[in-house]
């Protein structure tokens, strides 16, 4: 037997960002809301990230993870949120049905809205393709961290990392101060892809090399990984000749995240190409009415308390949704011009303020992000350094949108 | 006379790079830093420099194998390691609190090592 319930709210992961969207819907007034996690705690990643670096932008201090996630966990339950952990949402319909499983069975939600925040997963070592062989002792750097951090797992002794992701560099020295020995980063594009702050403080800081322009060209060993040859790229090309044996027990990758967006398929919600998210307007809606999307399932987020900012508004955007019945039309189209891989929104109502984030190409320095609208600029501004691992966020008040039908943002002078 | 240099910020992802202008022990002026934790993060990085400690320690009867923990404040960097191997070993007895003192004055540093993690009795 299949139970049926309604909610007027249906929040989907119990992230940092499920969680302050859920909890600012209720505030919002929003009369049912229900949180949904699979896992048996909230917080998601934060979990697991039990370094310190979150919260300067909300709480002007430097939290770690798993204190991050206690606040907005305990604002969860002030707010009277609905909590259901141990319960995975395994479909939507494109009418806001859900069916969970959980311990108690199956069970279907009517919602009258939906807030996805399904976050990220990582990307697998299938989807980088290294030749070699398949022996045990290659992993994900998500993987080793929820095992070192979790559940008390050491994974090796002697660690190859290849991809400079920041996942791959906190852990590059989460296993140096638990003794393993990191030989080396190995990165196949020209600049790191993690943070500076985490090239200086996770690398540097322990004298542990990052070779950039280089790629694993093969994994070595029968049961168990015995090293890898590293090679130097031009491009995506191996440079006949730099090959070289690296002797190590374990290769651990970090080479990206991927939202987890099945669900946002089901529901008939546009996927961006570049994002691999939903495409959203201001008000965090996606191009099915009524669902919204905030955190790593919409984009891959470095801060979170940026996360955090733009789940509040998805949370309250559904709360308007349900008492309404719908929401102001969003009509000023959002074009992506030079130096940008995407910008998000991606079409705005032009009815308050918005932050618009986004991602440069590649890495410069001492230009602009600029805004324009017919040729006219409407903001300009100044960055002293833009890097693809770092989000830039720039806020158009909402006097800028008057006699606007389009915005185009571009890396200028 | 004063000297220049440029310092990352490693406080938040935001990875300010820092200018700073600074003669002596002393710091005249800092640059490009998108807010003030920059500024006892970039004294301490040209005159002493610190990092927070962040790890786990076992628990025993708890309902989770681990408890996350820190430093309540930066420890000298080249004294890190030893903080560590200080810890090796050391279980802590379940309930813990966020907060709850786990180490006092670790390695005689000043800094308290704090549990950043709840977890209850099994
Ligand atoms: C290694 C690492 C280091 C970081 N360091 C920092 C830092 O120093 N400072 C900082 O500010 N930010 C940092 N970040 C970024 C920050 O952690 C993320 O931006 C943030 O966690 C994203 O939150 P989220 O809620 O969108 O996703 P997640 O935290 O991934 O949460 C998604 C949740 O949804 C659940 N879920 C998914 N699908 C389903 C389903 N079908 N049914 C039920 N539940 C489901 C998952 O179990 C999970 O709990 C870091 C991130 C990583 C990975
Ligand atoms: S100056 Fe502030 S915003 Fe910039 S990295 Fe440091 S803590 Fe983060």
């Amino acid at each position: 037997m299949i139970k049926m319930r309604s909610a007027d709210v249906a929040v989907i992961g119990g992230g940092p960002a499920g969680m302050a969207a859920a909890a600012a819907a209720k505030e919002a007034g929003a009369g049912s809301v229900i949180l949904i996690e699979r896992d048996e705690e909230l917080g998601g990643v934060l979990n697991q990230c039990i370094h310190d670096g979150f919260g300067t932008k909300v709480f002007k201090e430097a939290l770690t993870g798993p204190e991050y996630a206690a606040i907005y966990a305990d604002k969860v339950r002030d707010a009277e949120v609905e909590t259901r952990l141990e319960a995975t949402v395994l479909e939507l319909t494109e009418d806001r049905v859900l069916t969970v499983l959980s311990e108690e069975g199956m069970e279907t939600i009517e919602a009258g809205a939906v807030v996805l925040a399904m976050g990220c997963r990582e990307r697998p070592r299938g989807a980088i393709g290294i030749p070699g062989s398949r022996p045990a002792g290659v992993y994900t750097a998500g993987a080793v961290q929820n095992y070192m951090n979790l559940r008390n797992l050491a994974v090796g002794r002697r660690v190859v990392i290849l991809g400079s992701g920041d996942i791959g560099l906190i852990m590059a020295r989460r296993l140096t101060l638990e003794g393993a020995e990191v030989a080396c980063v190995a990165e196949i594009l020209p600049y790191p892809s993690g943070l500076a702050r985490n090239v200086v403080q996770c690398l540097e800081d322990f004298n542990i090399p990052l070779f950039l322009n280089t790629t694993v060209a093969e994994i070595h060993g029968a049961k168990r990984v015995e090293g890898v040859t590293l090679a130097s790229v031009s491009g995506m090309d191996v440079i006949p000749g730099t090959e070289r044996f690296v002797p190590c027990d374990t290769l651990m990758l970090s080479v990206g995240l991927i939202p987890e967006n099945e669900l946002s398929r089901q529901a008939n919600v546009s996927i961006d190409r570049v994002t691999a998210g939903p495409v959203v307007d201001d008000a965090f809606q996606t191009s099915n009415p009524g669902v919204f999307a905030c955190g790593n399932v919409l984009q891959v987020h470095d801060i979170v308390d940026y996360a955090t900012m733009e789940a509040e508004i998805a949370g309250r955007s559904a709360a308007a949704y349900v008492a309404d019945g719908t929401l102001p039309e969003a009509e000023i189209q959002i074009k992506v011009g030079d130096g940008l891989r995407y910008v998000l929104p991606s079409h705005v109502s032009g009815l308050d303020a918005v932050n618009f984030t986004m991602r440069v190409t590649k890495p410069d320095q001492n230009r602009a992000i600029v805004f324009s609208s017919g040729g006219k600029v409407l903001r300009r501004l100044k960055q002293q350094a833009l890097s693809p691992a770092s989000m830039a966020r720039v806020r158009l008040g909402k006097a800028r949108f008057s006699d606007t039908r389009e915005i185009l943002v571009e890396v200028g002078d | 006379m004063s000297e220049t240099t440029t310092i990352v910020c490693v406080v938040c992802p935001v990875s300010c790079a820092v200018q700073v202008e600074f003669e002596g022990n002393g710091i005249i002026r800092t640059d490009h830093n998108q807010c003030k934790l920059a500024l006892e993060y970039v004294n301490d990085e040209l005159f002493d420099p610190r990092r927070t400690l962040t790890t786990s320690l076992a628990v025993d009867g708890g309902a989770k194998p681990l408890v996350s923990v820190k430093t309540d404040h930066g420890i000298p960097k080249h004294r890190v390691m030893e903080a560590m191997q200080s810890l090796s070993g050391l279980h802590v007895q379940a309930p813990v609190h966020i907060g709850d003192v786990i180490v006092p004055n670790l390695i005689g540093t000043g800094a308290d090592l704090v549990a950043t993690r709840n977890v209850a009795a099994a």
